[in-house]
């Protein structure tokens, strides 16, 4: 399993290739304006998984958890 | 009136026609196999080598035919997953534009959709359940803010895309002399069933694309969001979950890169031309999508 550094970084280049010219800082709310949408979900859920090297429920998954890298990191930073 | 009503109405010819084929082909999915007690998965292949997500990997190369098989395997149970869960959806969207006010007069071909999507899905259900399981979708969908219209385009074309890609596998695999003769019937008859349903789509996804009048931000957002679904479809088809089941080490990696692989996205691009020609000619795509391949 990935730092809390590193997986940042990789979610910052993820973030980074998606919303293009546009500011984003960690705490900004990427799906409350819609930086990120629901189709980029699968790309993203992979990635979190292979960072943190364990799999995602996906039958448990609010849109608060994707909303910024501070919530995933907060949510899915962690092996269960 | 919706643009789907619109391009309903315009489509209806096509749609009763097709109605009369479901109903002179209409299947009894309880009955129609006989399905085998057993299977080995390193002794038959149940899915076509060379449409393994791992072909023309290191790792392919480094495993033996038994292995290979293995994977083979696992993967056409991670494909009828694909299946479940793209057919699920589509029967919820289906069901929700059911007898919906302004669609009403055209509920009759939606009913056989609707109908033959879930007798699919006892098929990939029964092989999946029985010698497997069923994978996990990545695919997660939350409430939107976006127009009616939108949406039911949206959702149409994407089931198209999504149909079509599975299709070419169908068509492939069914073909296919190496395969077990189960998995060439799930191909064959999923392959014979969905050829309705991508005549519909196409039409559909047409009109419905000429009736929506979108402006130009829109027009755009709409594109950005297919092109989208086809990079998160194709994803699903390098299943981390899969490998894991099929014996390999580090699942996440190999599935990375799988994806990355030249071979793949040689694949990739080739399995979806035919899709991608046919929304560019609808003016629906007007590039290819970046990142899918």
């Amino acid at each position: 399993m990935r730092s809390d550094t590193e997986i940042r970084a990789e979610l910052r280049t993820f973030v980074r290739r998606h919303t293009g010219q546009v500011a984003v800082t960690d705490d900004t709310p990427l799906f409350t304006l819609r930086l990120l949408r629901s189709v980029h979900l699968p790309e993203l859920i992979i990635l979190l998984e292979r960072l943190r090297g364990a799999p995602i429920d996906v039958e448990q998954l609010r849109i608060g958890d994707f909303d910024g890298i501070d919530a995933m990191v907060a949510r899915f930073g962690r092996q269960p | 009136m919706s643009a789907l009503a619109t391009a309903l109405a315009e489509v209806s010819q096509t749609a009763d026609r097709l109605s009369r084929l479901s109903v002179r082909a209409h299947q009894n999915p309880y009955t129609l196999v006989d399905w085998p007690p057993a299977v080995d998965p390193e002794r038959d292949w149940f899915g076509t080598p060379e449409y393994v997500s791992l072909y023309g990997t290191p790792v392919w190369a480094g495993l033996d035919d038994r292995a290979r098989r293995r994977v083979a395997f696992h993967e056409a149970a991670g494909f009828y997953s694909l299946n479940i869960h793209g057919e699920r959806a589509l029967i919820q969207g289906l069901a929700a534009r059911l007898y919906r006010s302004d669609l009403a007069g055209s509920a009759g071909y939606l009913h056989h959709f609707l109908d033959e999507e879930n007798k699919h899905s006892v098929w990939f259900g029964g092989f999946c359940t029985r010698y497997a399981r069923v994978h996990r979708s990545r695919q997660v969908s939350f409430a939107t803010d976006r127009t009616r219209d939108v949406d039911d385009f949206l959702f149409f074309a994407k089931t198209l895309i999504f149909e079509e890609i599975v299709d070419h596998y169908n068509r492939v695999q069914a073909r296919d002399g190496r395969l077990h003769p189960l998995a060439r019937f799930i191909n064959d008859n999923h392959h014979r069933e969905e050829a309705r349903h991508l005549v519909f789509g196409r039409r559909l996804v047409t009109a419905l694309w000429q009736a929506g009048g979108w402006d130009r931000a829109t027009a755009a957002e709409i594109r950005d969001d297919l092109a989208r679904f086809v990079t998160a479809t194709w994803r699903e088809y390098y299943h981390p979950d899969v490998y894991a089941d099929a014996g390999l080490d580090d699942p996440w990696e190999l599935a990375e890169a799988a994806w990355s692989a030249p071979d793949q996205r040689t694949h990739r691009r080739r399995v979806s031309a035919d899709c991608l020609r046919f929304l560019a000619a609808a003016g629906v795509l007007t590039e290819e999508p970046a990142d899918a391949f």
